[in-house]
């Protein structure tokens, strides 16, 4: 039970190996200090790891975790987090969706579920109005994603007829096959990262379903109904999110990326393509894109909606285009709509893969292992696919990752990753803050868990590209405000409208100019405003996340307290992490980012990062051994 | 100077223009007969002298500045301001 509103006041632990159910305690003290999503599942995991689980193992657990603005209707706000033990990382893991299934699990009556055990044979959990029915998954096992749910939607007419409305979160054959980095689906989203669909896999655990008619209260549905009006105006008005995304989508940052150097080119030996153009953003709106779509509530609209063999799908994101593309020295982009495809259906992260793809190509130019994979050989990629996917030949060794196969095979230098996660298209020696932030990211090489602070470093804002100044600070800063907008439910792409507006549309005025300068200076306010909360007792109406929390759940709420959220979320995944091993040391990044020139000619064309890493220590409160210790936990109220 | 324009971003989809033939011996000699050129293309278009002195410019994929001096053959690239991803 809770007395905030958005909330449903229910976490449901279900053990797939007894097949029981019982309350799991959260309480309102909880629910202020992690408000829910990924930092209510990196609190539970820090409850319950002890650092000795086996990510395959009955113990480890899965955390499905909606945010208590999730399904309010509030602009972009339908989110939902898995968070596991990786088996790619040997890690926690946590991966955020735009899938309906969030909304429908409060429907249900439940804000998240906690799943434990291993089912002795495939399954399917139904949870209806907060009920939980266990089906039998022999005759799902073995079908694509997209055929699961049609399966799944056909059983559920056949139990309920034709009216019911559910949610879904399904595997596909990556995940039944534990590929260590397969993804878990929901519609045409996924949760991608760090091999949650393997854990599914594991537990026998094809899919769950969420259904129910419970309402989901609004503290103040006046003022909060009021602010959603502005809030989706202000989006809409936008140069970022009422304009670029919309039309372009996250693939118009491709022109962007090359033109700074940043666009990851063959397996990250260098930052430009000289085939870009057929790989753009606007050469999918123009040759491939048929219309834009959006998950539910979501004014941005920023998804693509692309033919493939005849279907309407979803078509690629920047990651996978950039990746599949320029990555693999790849310009057919037809090619890469269809294999976007071909991974959705499969279940499996695209980045991850790709990544490893392009590493495989290198080892193979370099006589390291000789797999048959060639940098601009694209015929045979879709069957590569589903190699990786039911793990049959190269296949199979390739569905490891690049940490794994460059520890066999050598080659770690050029293993485009960090903490066994491969990174997603952006070049970091030409966003050296983002490199920062591939290096200590909780969960691995993730853009958005590190910070995402390319946005400040050509795309978005302009500052100095290769200085490490203040990179640390803002890194710490971003990675905050990140974490606790998603506790919330709400989309990360919402963020960029915090930015003025005549900064991205004025990038050349004196104000616009100052602000990127000034920026590498004040890493020293970053710090005092971390150490002195209290100086940010405001809100203010272009960060409107916690007016937000006030007028929907009713949580008392400033922007301090805000970030204070967000602070308190990284630290207790950095404390889970640490039981696994995790510490300063793991804080890395391949040889080639840091210690190779991207341009011969310019020195400062590389990762500065043990320079960053002692600052973004300090900021953090952290010993030099990168970990939180027990004072700085208690301070945040986690112990 | 003679020299191939490319452009990025909104501009091109507003525009339906992806690249044309200029002359002009610097970037910023470029804008003004590169509006002209955008207009007489989309005659209802509410493209302004602003709008693209706010574009990042490449000439020949290296970053440059509206003094930056062109040459014979050069493709400069017009990027409007862009993020997220």
């Amino acid at each position: 039970m809770t007395n905030y509103a958005g909330y449903m006041g229910r976490v449901l632990e279900i053990d797939l190996s007894l097949r029981r159910e019982r309350e799991y305690p959260w309480t309102d003290r909880d629910r202020e200090l992690y408000i829910g999503g990924k930092a209510m599942a990196s609190k539970i995991m820090y409850d319950n790891f002890t650092g000795r689980e086996d990510p395959f193992g009955p113990e480890n657990i899965i955390v499905i975790a909606t945010g208590p603005v999730t399904g309010t209707f509030a602009p972009s706000s339908n989110r939902f987090d898995i968070s596991t033990l990786s088996p790619l990382t040997g890690i926690t893991t946590s991966s955020n969706c735009g899938g309906d299934f969030g909304f429908y699990l409060k429907k249900a009556g439940i804000d998240a579920l906690v799943i434990r055990g291993q089912s002795s044979k495939p399954v399917w959990v139904e949870i209806d109005n907060g009920q939980v029915f266990y089906h039998e998954a022999a005759t799902l096992w073995g079908l694509k994603t997209g055929d699961t749910q049609a399966g799944l939607k056909k059983e559920l007419t056949d139990l309920h007829g034709p009216k019911g409305r559910y949610g879904m979160v399904t595997i596909g054959p990556a995940g039944e096959n534990r590929v260590l980095y397969a993804a878990v689906t929901s519609g045409e989203r996924a949760a991608g990262r760090g091999g949650t669909g393997a854990v599914f896999g594991s537990k026998n655990l094809k899919a769950i379903v969420a259904s129910g008619s419970h309402e989901i209260r609004l503290y103040d549905r006046e003022k909060a109904m009021e602010h959603h009006k502005q809030w989706t105006a202000a989006l809409k008005a936008h140069p970022l999110t009422g304009s670029q995304l919309p039309r372009l989508g996250t693939a118009g940052l491709v022109s962007t990326m090359q033109l700074r150097g940043q666009l990851a080119t063959r397996n990250f030996s260098a930052g430009r393509f000289d085939g870009f153009e057929k790989v753009s953003g606007e050469a999918l709106a123009e040759e491939e894109n048929i219309t834009n779509s959006g998950c539910l509530s979501c004014p941005i609209r920023c998804s693509r909606t692309v033919e493939v063999e005849g279907q309407k799908v979803k078509g690629p994101e920047l990651e996978t285009l950039g990746l599949f593309g320029p990555n693999l020295l790849n310009d057919n982009l037809k090619l890469v709509c269809r294999w976007n495809r071909e991974l959705d259906e499969l279940g499996m992260d695209s980045i991850s893969c790709a990544g490893t793809i392009a590493w495989a190509m290198e080892a193979s130019e370099k006589g390291l292992w000789n797999n048959g994979l060639e940098f601009g050989q694209v015929e045979g990629i879709s069957q590569l696919l589903d190699d990786i996917a039911h793990r049959r030949g190269v296949g199979d060794e390739l569905a490891q990752g690049s940490k794994r196969l460059s520890e066999k095979y050598g080659g770690k230098d050029f293993a485009i990753q960090s903490k066994g996660m491969e990174l997603s298209a952006y070049e970091p020696r030409r966003a050296v803050g983002q490199g920062l932030g591939y290096a200590v990211a909780n969960r691995g090489g993730c853009h958005l868990n590190g910070g995402y602070l390319v946005v400040l470093e050509g795309l978005g804002l302009s500052i100095d590209q290769q200085t490490p100044k203040a990179k640390a600070d803002f890194c710490m800063l971003m990675q905050d405000l990140m974490e606790s907008i998603s506790a919330c439910g709400h989309c990360l792409f919402t963020s960029y409208a915090v930015f003025p507006r005549f900064l991205i549309s004025k990038p050349n005025s004196p104000v616009t100019r100052f602000v990127n300068f000034i920026i590498p200076h004040i890493g020293w306010v970053i710090r005092l405003l971390n150490k002195c909360p209290g100086i940010a007792h405001l809100n203010l109406p272009l960060i409107p996340y916690t007016y937000e929390l006030r007028y929907a759940v009713g949580l008392s709420m400033n922007i301090g307290k805000f970030l204070k959220i967000g602070e308190r979320s990284y630290n207790v995944e950095r404390a889970v992490n640490a039981r696994f091993g995790v510490s300063a040391e793991k804080d890395k990044l391949p040889r080639r980012l840091t210690n190779v020139l991207q341009d011969p000619n310019d020195p400062s064309s590389r990762v500065p990062l043990e320079q960053m890493k002692r600052i973004y220590y300090k900021a953090r409160g952290w010993g030099e051994n990168g970990l939180p210790d027990a004072k700085k936990l208690r301070k945040l109220g986690i112990e | 100077m003679m020299v191939t324009v490319k452009l990025f971003g909104l501009l091109r989809l507003d525009s339906g223009v992806k690249q044309l033939e200029l002359e002009a011996a610097t970037v910023r000699e470029l804008y003004p007969k590169l509006l002209e050129a955008l207009h007489n293309a989309q005659p209802n278009s509410s493209l302004t002298l602003k709008d693209l002195k706010a574009c990042a410019v490449a000439v020949n994929e290296c970053p440059a500045k509206p003094g930056a001096r062109l040459q014979d053959g050069d493709i400069v690239y017009l990027i409007p301001p862009i993020a997220g991803g």
